[in-house]
């Protein structure tokens, strides 16, 4: 039997130099679309009994439990996040335990690339590319937000302090991996957020 | 730079991360009555709009956010906003209370109906 083959979006391409934070992308994350609705108790019981962990409720949220972690995208829409090679298995699984429930189940870990912002200034390049105020107390690990950043649709999740992952369409990735290492050349620095 | 607040996510962001739809509470007449519409009704339906000056109510998408539809109360002179609300609710006691022309009418006819 064939064994899966994954390939990275950004994969022979060198590393991105001369910038002040870390830019990398992540290709080892498997992602699925899961869809239902948060008043249904069902629903949210058999999704928490597959994933072993809530889903989140409030807006711009997760919840992570061992290798799993759910990003809130809408009231009606979660991105559960785990292994890649897991993906497909756990698709099934949450298809199999959300059978009969008005809901939706789909392996997208090709859809989205990862890329890993990782520095002291991440947060202020995140400000360079988005609208949004990353000085604001709200920014803080597990905030996910789906925004507009740098002209294209991209989510975004502060994994820990100075750690963000944006999440871009696929055939973006290269595009979005230019934007965020013009906009973290060296020498471009703000220092918005340096400590001292 | 408006800054626009979805009251479904109750996310507040720049214009640039919303989508415009329109002027609100446009009534599609075939939904109500399938076999009689008129070809004035329809055409109404279709292209008349209000375009008053002040006081407006608009259709707005949190189009990069959670990619709900809600309604905007938008004051077209000095583009404030005067409310954000639901895709299926009616604005504010306070908002309708200064709707005028059109607009009153409208909320006016909304609330004899629901009563």
């Amino acid at each position: 039997m064939l064994e899966p083959q994954f390939e990275p979006a950004l994969a022979g391409r060198a590393e991105p130099a001369n910038t002040y934070i870390t830019l990398r992308e992540i290709s080892t994350r498997g992602m699925i679309d899961l869809r239902g609705h948060t008043s249904d108790r069902k629903f949210m019981a058999a999704a928490k009994e597959v994933l072993g962990v809530d889903l989140p409720k409030a807006p711009r949220t997760s919840h992570g439990f061992g290798d799993v972690k759910v990003l809130w995208l809408s009231p009606d829409q979660w991105l559960v996040i785990c292994a890649r090679d897991k993906a497909p298995e756990l698709a099934a699984a949450l298809s199999k335990a959300l059978a009969g429930i008005h809901s939706l189940a789909v392996d997208v870990s090709d859809m989205r690339a990862i890329l890993r912002l990782e520095g002291e200034g991440a947060r202020e390049v995140m400000m360079k590319s988005t609208s949004l105020d990353f000085s604001d107390e709200d920014f803080a690990p597990g905030y996910v937000r789906r925004v507009r950043f740098a002209e294209i649709a991209a989510l975004f999740n502060i994994v820990e302090d100075n750690v963000i992952d944006v999440y871009v369409f696929r055939s973006y990735a290269h595009y979005a991996m230019d934007f965020l290492t013009k906009a973290a050349r060296k020498g471009s620095e703000v220092g918005l957020f340096k400590k001292g | 730079m408006l800054l626009v607040t979805c009251p479904v996510c109750n996310a507040t962001g720049d214009e640039t991360d919303f989508h415009f739809g329109g002027q609100a509470h446009v009534a599609r007449p075939a939904t109500a009555n399938p076999e009689g519409i008129t070809d004035e009704q329809q055409r109404d339906y279709l292209f008349a709009r209000i375009n008053p000056k002040g006081l407006h109510f608009e259709r707005v998408r949190c189009d990069r956010g959670c990619g709900k539809w809600f309604h905007a109360a938008r004051d077209t002179m000095t583009m404030e906003f005067k409310a954000f609300y639901g895709i299926t609710e009616l604005p504010p006691d306070d908002v309708i209370a200064q709707a005028k022309g059109g607009w009153a009418e409208y909320f006016a006819m909304r609330k004899k109906k629901q009563k």
